[in-house]
């Protein structure tokens, strides 16, 4: 893909098939991991998205700190030094929370899916900017705890894997997403 | 499925990101309060800490559209989040703290709060 650049009214790129395939699986991942049901056409216990019913669906009244890193992330300790309220302040925001994550993923799948399969150029308005930015974000903090970057030194050592590392095509994609954001951000 | 999987299998040898509890000592660089502010009045603070993920440009983008702050202020405290680890970017009641941090979580920075005393 190219930066994206402000046109008038709008902010626009074009992707390639396969970018707009890649960023709308992961927008679709993305929502199936914030989303609470159990209507996934695979199910059970391989399916890598169960953690996320698993540590709603629980207790719901005791929200405990979610298990995979990628969730806690997204979902930071808001009371660090005191559980009870730490407790509470999840149970009150974290489904809203969550419902806000999987919002601006739509908007992404939406304007993706107007490129039709990227034979038209993304078109970003003013009131959907929001959404993308936050997506990005959202989708570069799973894979980073997905890659296990969690401070300056790793951060590092992830940037220099060789190539022939089997995690070197998520590093790429990491990049590719920090590039688009970060080009985002620059035409508003 | 889709062709790449972002899922907790993903990668079972990754070492875990938990943040963890944030530890303390580094310096906190502290945002000027609204004048008509007091201190009695204002005895909770949002943090936000810094993290590896979020860039720069979209840290301090984050600040200007949300607390309104204007551009050197979201800059200045930016950085201190970058260069000092952690800056308080509000205080307040508690809950216009809660809400802030829940703002942040929402956009993605990763965010606590505190009594301003402790």
């Amino acid at each position: 893909m190219r930066r994206f650049r402000r046109e008038g009214d709008v902010i626009t790129t074009t992707m390639d098939a396969d970018e707009v395939e890649l960023l709308d699986s992961l927008a679709g991942q993305l929502v199936s991991m914030l989303s609470d049901d159990d209507e996934g056409d695979d199910g059970g216990d391989d399916d890598p998205f169960s953690f996320w019913a698993r540590d709603l669906a629980d207790d719901p009244d005791e929200p405990e700190v979610p298990d995979d890193p990628a969730v806690a992330r997204l979902f930071p300790n808001a009371y660090p030094h005191d559980p009870q309220a730490a407790s509470e302040f999840r149970r009150f925001t974290q489904v809203d929370l969550a419902q806000a994550k999987i919002d601006s993923a739509v908007v992404v799948q939406r304007g993706l899916a107007a490129t039709e399969n990227g034979r038209l150029p993304v078109r970003i308005t003013d009131t959907e900017v929001t959404a993308w930015l936050k997506f990005f974000t959202n989708v570069r903090l799973v894979f980073a705890a997905r890659l296990g970057i969690d401070d300056v030194e790793s951060a590092e050592r992830i940037a220099a894997l060789p190539q022939n590392d089997p995690r070197s095509f998520m590093v790429s994609v990491y990049e590719w997403l920090g590039f688009a954001q970060e080009t985002l951000v620059g035409a508003l | 499925m889709g062709i790449m999987s972002i899922s907790a299998s993903t990668l079972p040898g990754a070492p875990g990101a938990d943040p963890g509890p944030p530890a303390p000592g580094a310096g906190t660089a502290v945002a000027e309060r609204p004048a008509e502010e007091s201190l009695a009045q204002t005895p909770w603070v949002t943090i936000v800490w810094d993290d590896p993920v979020n860039l720069m440009s979209y840290v301090t983008h984050v600040f200007r559209t949300y607390f309104n702050y204007p551009k050197e202020k979201a800059e200045k405290l930016m950085l201190a989040v970058h260069q000092e680890g952690k800056a308080i970017v509000s205080s307040g009641g508690r809950e216009q703290m809660e809400r802030d941090v829940v703002a942040m979580h929402d956009y993605g920075l990763w965010a606590t709060l505190d009594r301003a005393d402790s």
